[in-house]
């Protein structure tokens, strides 16, 4: 009795058998076999045996716990797809759905053994973190945080930068409006008060580095701060601190970046860029204000289509500019002088963490001799290392949310919808190795990326 | 390579310069001695210039000095190593711990320190032969390139215990290459003059190649003359160890991103002469003459191999067919 996937949202009535995907028929044929024979020991099995009975064992399981919490569970799942939520629940809640019919058992049975079938699926880029709406939050985190994580998670604020100084900016309200406990002190309460808000954040998108750096800062200030010093006065120092380090390591920073790298571009160039950095845009407008004529070559790539911004900004002051897709890369490459990225973050041994798609545009350039240029400020530094993409990543949101631009077919058509069999992955972020990197711009200088782990010495650090 | 300011330069840079110091001409004097390199020069010329001029706060003597750095490079066509000198002494004036009673105080100090600094420095040359001899082996073929002082006091030294046979290549169009050729002859080393096209056909016969350096960049990166990168290119491929040899005040923070991103390329550098004949601005043999060229101290002689020298070169070499 071999068995085929078939859900139909109309509810055929289904045999009390299970149906299986073709990947389970195999142990399906086999297992009814076993049944012939008397049971086994677990040693006296075969491997196939013994992974036939786990699977009947799991089955038996799924199918006790669902016939218990089968009307809550479904309820959840279809208020989670509302929410256009994590795949694997959504292809059950359709299923469920459809199956949803006078035999409420068997396509029960069914459903669990698809969704079971779609998690396996995507069990190995579970670690990735699949976006997902905040839950409900508990203890009281402050209404920006709470504003701050739900912009997060709908990815209007993107951007290792602007994700930072959000987030100090909210801390900054949170440090205002809190209040010392009685019997307590300030650099000891407050770092316990701010645990919770930074998981809230944490739920709803993983911290990018910068935020982690940051944040670190800050809980190092606050348990440095004064006990004798009157309440507002040690609120107002935290704020001000907080407003020296966004002025110093990233505007002040961004400013000698943009000096620096600008020194790199010259008449006549022709300047590469991927997706959108901050900096990078920082230091394109610079040059152009200082009279240098160059033109640009955005490079973009789905889903986020955050490039279209970068050259909206660029063609609003006039830079020549031209736009592609990454695939076409190739094409462009040996009429590039300069290639110039951003990055998330940069890690101990040189290896530069950036938006999806900077790894291919960098080993690009630098097969055909093009320069690679980073800019990164140092507080994007990590003191780990990194070795490939997979071992720490996020997915972004299936579907075309990004672009603000007016879409000449309906956007459900141009997104690319989960189906059975068919898994959705969108990592939002790559590695480059520091083998295609010529150079990374910081605002301590232009460094090799081997040098990296220098760079905290230079600056007469201890930490990062 | 040492130059000296020209004439031209010398006057629109006196503008720059105290009423009574000419830091142009002092550096080209401090440069007659054929020891110091241009770095060193450099240093001394403004270690000269602190002490003449009459700069009352920090603020002014490193702008004094700034101005000085500025006029040094605008009056040579190759700035690289003088301007890490340059930047060398001037970060070590702005950073020096200072607990004088007075300015003028902290001026004669800093003067003393950078008539110290390079008196030390001509040690330098010493110190980086005497290291090297660890890596010259009895017996050693090497291949050199142009002329480098460090480089020839190495092999001075090596040749002192050790026996070794020297490769140059000719280094054209200054033929500087012919000038070590001579002083090696006349110091009893077995010396050979390889064409600049030859390296390829004589490196697997050679041992290790040693070069000395304009500056080291912070890429990790060496700039000496034109041709070294060949001859690193060519080393690497054939599995030939290439050595550098660089005193510690050639170290630059430069970075350059590509050949076209040093400050001595210009436009006109290695660009088609123009098909009108109106507008040519100048012929691309000409100008790539100009950026070589700095006048040495002795008359700008450029050296020529001999027809002896030429016929004992390869006139053809063979591409291997590999991946």
């Amino acid at each position: 009795m071999s068995a085929t996937a078939t859900i139909t949202m109309s509810a055929l009535p289904s045999k009390s058998t299970i149906k299986l995907a073709p990947a389970q028929s195999h142990a399906e044929a086999s297992s009814s076999q076993a049944q012939n024979q008397p049971p086994k020991s677990q040693k006296q099995m075969t491997k196939t045996e013994r992974r036939e009975q786990q699977e009947r064992q799991r089955a038996a399981k799924a199918a006790t716990k669902a016939a218990g919490p089968q009307p809550g569970g479904s309820n959840q799942n279809s208020a989670q797809v509302k929410k256009g939520a994590p795949p694997a629940a959504s292809t059950s809640a359709s299923v469920k759905k459809g199956g949803k019919g006078p035999d409420g058992k068997p396509t029960k049975d069914t459903k669990e053994t698809t969704s079971d079938d779609s998690a396996r699926g995507l069990r190995i880029f579970s670690h990735f973190g699949l976006p997902k709406p905040p839950g409900p939050s508990k203890g009281d985190i402050h209404p920006a945080i709470i504003r701050l994580g739900l912009q997060f998670s709908e990815f209007k604020i993107v951007g290792a930068n602007a994700r930072c100084i959000a987030t100090l900016t909210a801390f900054k309200t949170v440090i205002q409006d809190y209040v010392t406990p009685p019997n307590n002190t300030l650099s000891r309460h407050l770092l316990t008060h701010l645990s919770p808000q930074i998981t809230h954040l944490v739920s709803a998108r993983p911290m990018s580095v910068t935020m982690g750096n940051a944040i670190r800062e800050l809980k190092l200030e606050i348990s440095g701060s004064d006990i004798d010093l009157p309440e507002q006065d040690a609120k107002n120092l935290l704020c001000q601190k907080i407003d020296d380090y966004i002025s110093e390591r990233i505007t002040i920073a961004d400013q000698v970046i943009q000096e620096t790298a600008g020194t790199k571009i010259k008449d006549g160039d022709v300047i590469l860029t991927y997706a959108r950095s901050s900096v990078v845009e920082q230091v394109l407008v610079g040059a152009w204000d200082d009279g240098k004529q160059f033109s640009v070559v955005v490079v973009d790539s789905r889903p986020m289509l955050e490039g279209k911004k970068l050259l909206s900004v660029l063609s609003a002051m006039g830079i020549p500019c031209t736009y592609l897709l990454l695939p076409s890369i190739g094409s462009v490459i040996t009429e590039v002088s300069t290639v110039l990225v951003g990055a998330h973050s940069l890690h101990s041994n040189g290896a530069v963490f950036s938006r999806a798609g900077t790894a291919l545009v960098a080993m690009m350039a630098k097969q055909h001799s093009v320069p690679v240029v980073v800019c990164c400020e140092t507080y994007k530094f990590a003191e780990t290392i990194q070795l490939d993409s997979f071992t720490k990543n996020e997915l972004a949101p299936a579907g075309d949310i990004f672009s603000s631009f007016p879409l000449t077919r309906s956007r459900d058509t141009l997104t690319l919808n989960k189906q059975l069999n068919l898994e959705i992955l969108n990592p939002l972020y790559d590695l480059t190795p520091p083998s295609s990197i010529t150079a990374v711009v910081t605002e301590v200088g232009v460094i090799p990326p081997s040098s990296i782990s220098s760079i905290p010495l230079a600056l007469g650090r201890t930490t990062l | 390579m040492p130059g000296l300011a020209t004439t031209e330069a010398n006057t629109s840079a006196s503008a720059f310069s105290m009423v009574s110091f000419d830091i142009c001409e002092t550096y080209a004097s401090f440069l007659k001695n054929e020891e110091l390199s241009p770095p060193l020069a450099a240093i001394l010329a403004l270690s000269k210039l602190i002490e003449t001029s009459d700069a009352g706060t920090m603020l002014e003597l490193v702008k004094a000095l700034n101005d000085g750095a500025g006029a040094l490079k605008a009056s040579t066509s190759n700035p690289i190593s003088l301007n890490a000198g340059c930047e060398l002494f001037i970060a070590f004036v702005t950073l020096l711990p200072h607990d004088s009673a007075s300015f003028s105080d902290l001026k004669l100090e800093l003067v003393r320190q950078g008539q110290k600094y390079a008196a030390e420095a001509l040690t330098y040359r010493d110190k980086i032969a005497s290291l090297a001899l660890g890596f010259i082996k009895d017996d050693s073929v090497i291949l050199t390139h142009s002329y480098s002082r460090v480089v020839m006091k190495t092999l001075l030294r090596a040749h002192e215990r050790k026996r070794i046979s020297v490769y140059v290549t000719e280094a054209r169009p200054r033929g500087l290459g012919l000038r070590t050729y001579e002083e090696l002859t006349a110091a009893g080393i077995p010396c050979t003059v390889v064409l600049d096209s030859a390296v390829s056909y004589v490196m697997d016969k050679v041992d290790f190649v040693l070069v000395g350096s304009e500056a080291v960049v912070e890429s990790g990166g060496l700039i000496n003359a034109v041709g070294s990168n060949q001859i690193a290119i060519i080393a690497q491929a054939a599995n030939i160890p290439f050595y550098a040899l660089a005193e510690s005040y050639k170290f630059h923070r430069l970075f350059p991103l590509s050949q076209y991103d040093l400050p001595t390329h210009t436009s006109n550098i290695l660009s088609f002469p123009l098909s009108s004949g109106g507008n040519v601005t100048s012929p691309p043999t000409a100008g790539g003459i100009k950026f070589f060229h700095e006048k040495s101290t002795n008359a700008g002689c450029i050296r020529q191999m001999t027809p002896e020298q030429i016929a004992c070169n390869p006139g053809v070499d063979y591409t291997r067919w590999e991946n």
